[in-house]
């Protein structure tokens, strides 16, 4: 007992410095605290005081990790909003819809490929669909391309991928947590689930008044501990109806996101993501054997390939649909590329309900590539461009010669 | 001049700006405070040139020097910007002004008037948007607010004895 608070120092001073090594090539920090977590665990030698096993503090790094999950998803739904998404054009819609088709078919395909039996391909259609919303935000405002015309396309398409993930989730957690086995009992719980979300979204829009009215609190302390004590009663009771209590975290997220404070919670509740989710990665990471990584590469580089051709296309289609020049189009695509963190969450989805660990050293080795291949990609996305558009103009031109 | 809106979810919000010259500046206002402004790259039409990023400070004092605001006047008695029909104006109270010692609420210059104080700019300190308990003291500078009738008002009400 008495080494856990200076494990856990031990695990922050190892997540903030891979997390500024990162920061300083300009990488994602996700994988690089997912590789942390997973080089430290039970195998590492230990000298005296510098124990780098996580032995007595594991469970409670666990718990930081759970409750990371509470705050990335509370933070996802309170940045959504139904209303924005039907604002934002029938143009995004449909590209949206092809962008979550086509990758949705490709983790199909995966799976089929794979040999992976129903769970297993589901937890696989989640990981490829989920773009990180965080990475891809990132690289746009870094590479200076906020004001371009496609990137409204982009944050569109994303918000439409955040209602995918929001749906696949709670379908995922009926699927795999609830233990049922026959399709009645699962198609039971996956309606239930749905039932309890639409429910609890159609009360929230019912009582905001009354939201708005008891969240009207001066002090920030006050307010913090009443959104916090709204965010883990509504994770619990979820939980206790059988509702993944990361779907009840979205969900008190998206009901607040309409409220008057949304913008004032938001703001409060980012240092709690980052600290927690940084614990998050942090944990799954130590949770994964790096010996068992081989196994996974194969399927992971095949992953990578079906997502980039799948995101390719449908940013192609997308870009047609909205009437941006193709070149945009193709920016679409490969910015969107990126995996992070709701790619974890869906493997974490399937690590809670005891499915095959590979799905696990999967995940972090597509999410490793990707976090790293879809910034280079987007920010490289006008030179493939080019080259594409070379090829292509050579083959249309040789036939024009002969003629 | 036409301003275009859009959402960028995740990121903020975005403003387009057509010029009388046909010129277009984007504005991004980021959820975290920072500003970004850009205008078209003349040689691509997919691409668009940084012109500055700026903190949330930066970008305020920059909207102030583009709306005149942060001009302060000297030896002028007043100086006047115009918004549609809002005018904002500049006038300094001299030592023998009768408002010396009164409150804001006691001169009810806002129910007389029309006009709003936005801001008092005293030798040592600034007051910005003062309340109606605000006294005023002599030599200090009033910016106030209003439309162009009621600043007439205003006018006659500083200069009455």
């Amino acid at each position: 007992m008495d080494a856990v608070v200076l494990e856990i120092g031990f695990a922050l001073v190892l997540i903030a410095s891979v997390g500024l090594i990162a920061e300083r090539f300009r990488f994602s920090v996700i994988p690089f605290y997912i590789i942390v977590g997973m080089l430290m665990g039970p195998h590492v030698p230990h000298m005296g005081i510098l124990d780098f096993r996580f032995l007595e503090s594991y469970e409670f790094i666990e718990f930081m990790g759970r409750l990371g999950v509470l705050f990335l998803l509370f933070y996802l739904g309170l940045e959504f909003s139904v209303s924005r998404l039907l604002k934002s054009g029938k143009s995004i819609v449909a590209g949206g819809a092809f962008y979550v088709g086509l990758n949705f078919v490709s983790g199909l395909l995966l799976g089929w490929m794979l040999g992976f039996p129903l769970k297993e391909t589901m937890v696989v259609c989640g990981i490829m669909t989920s773009s990180s919303t965080a990475i891809v935000a990132k690289v746009l405002v870094d590479l200076k391309r906020t004001a371009n015309p496609e990137t409204e396309i982009i944050m569109g398409m994303i918000m439409f991928d955040d209602l995918f993930i929001a749906i696949h989730m709670s379908f995922l957690s009926g699927l795999v947590l609830s233990g049922a086995t026959s399709v009645g009992a699962i198609a039971k719980t996956s309606v239930f689930a749905l039932g309890f979300i639409l429910l609890f979204i159609a009360a929230g829009r019912r009582f905001m008044k009354y939201i708005d009215k008891s969240l009207d609190i001066k002090s920030s302390e006050l307010f913090l501990l009443t959104v916090a004590a709204l965010l883990f009663v509504t994770a619990g009771l979820s939980e206790t109806v059988h509702v993944a209590e990361a779907i009840g975290a979205l969900l008190i997220g998206l009901v607040l996101a309409d409220s008057v404070h949304g913008k004032r919670i938001e703001h409060m509740i980012v240092p709690f993501r980052d600290f927690f989710g940084a614990m998050f990665f942090f944990s799954f990471g130590l949770s994964i054997d790096p010996m068992s990584l081989g196994g996974a590469v194969g399927a992971a580089f095949i992953g990578v390939l079906l997502t980039i051709a799948a995101n390719f296309i449908s940013g192609r289609i997308a870009g047609r649909i909205a009437g941006v020049s193709p070149k945009a189009s193709t920016n679409i695509g490969f910015t969107l590329v990126s995996r992070g963190e709701f790619s974890i969450i869906m493997a974490s989805i399937g690590k809670a309900g005891g499915l095959l660990p590979v799905l696990q050293s999967f995940a972090v080795v597509y999410v490793l590539l990707l976090a790293v291949l879809g910034p280079l990609l987007t920010k490289e996305s006008k030179n493939i461009y080019m080259f594409f558009k070379f090829i292509g103009d050579r083959f249309r031109r040789v036939p024009q010669e002969k003629n | 001049m036409q301003v275009k809106e859009t959402d960028l979810p995740g990121i903020g919000r975005k403003f387009i700006l057509e010029t009388k010259e046909k010129g277009r500046v984007i504005v991004i206002v980021h959820d975290n405070g920072t500003r970004e402004m850009y205008v078209p790259d003349p040689k691509d039409p997919d691409e668009r040139l940084s012109v500055g990023t700026f903190t949330d400070d930066e970008a305020r004092k920059l909207a102030g020097i583009i709306g005149g605001m942060a001009y302060k006047p000297k030896a002028l008695e007043n100086i006047d910007i115009e918004i549609d029909d809002l005018v904002i104006e500049w006038h300094r109270i001299d030592p023998a002004s009768s408002w010396i010692g009164k409150t804001i609420g006691e001169l009810k210059v806002r129910q007389l008037t029309g006009v709003s104080v936005i801001a008092v700019v005293e030798k040592e300190k600034k007051n910005i948007v003062p309340g109606p308990d605000y006294k005023f003291v002599s030599d200090s500078v009033l910016v106030v607010a209003g439309e162009r009738q009621h600043i007439k008002l205003f006018k006659e009400l500083l200069a009455a004895k």
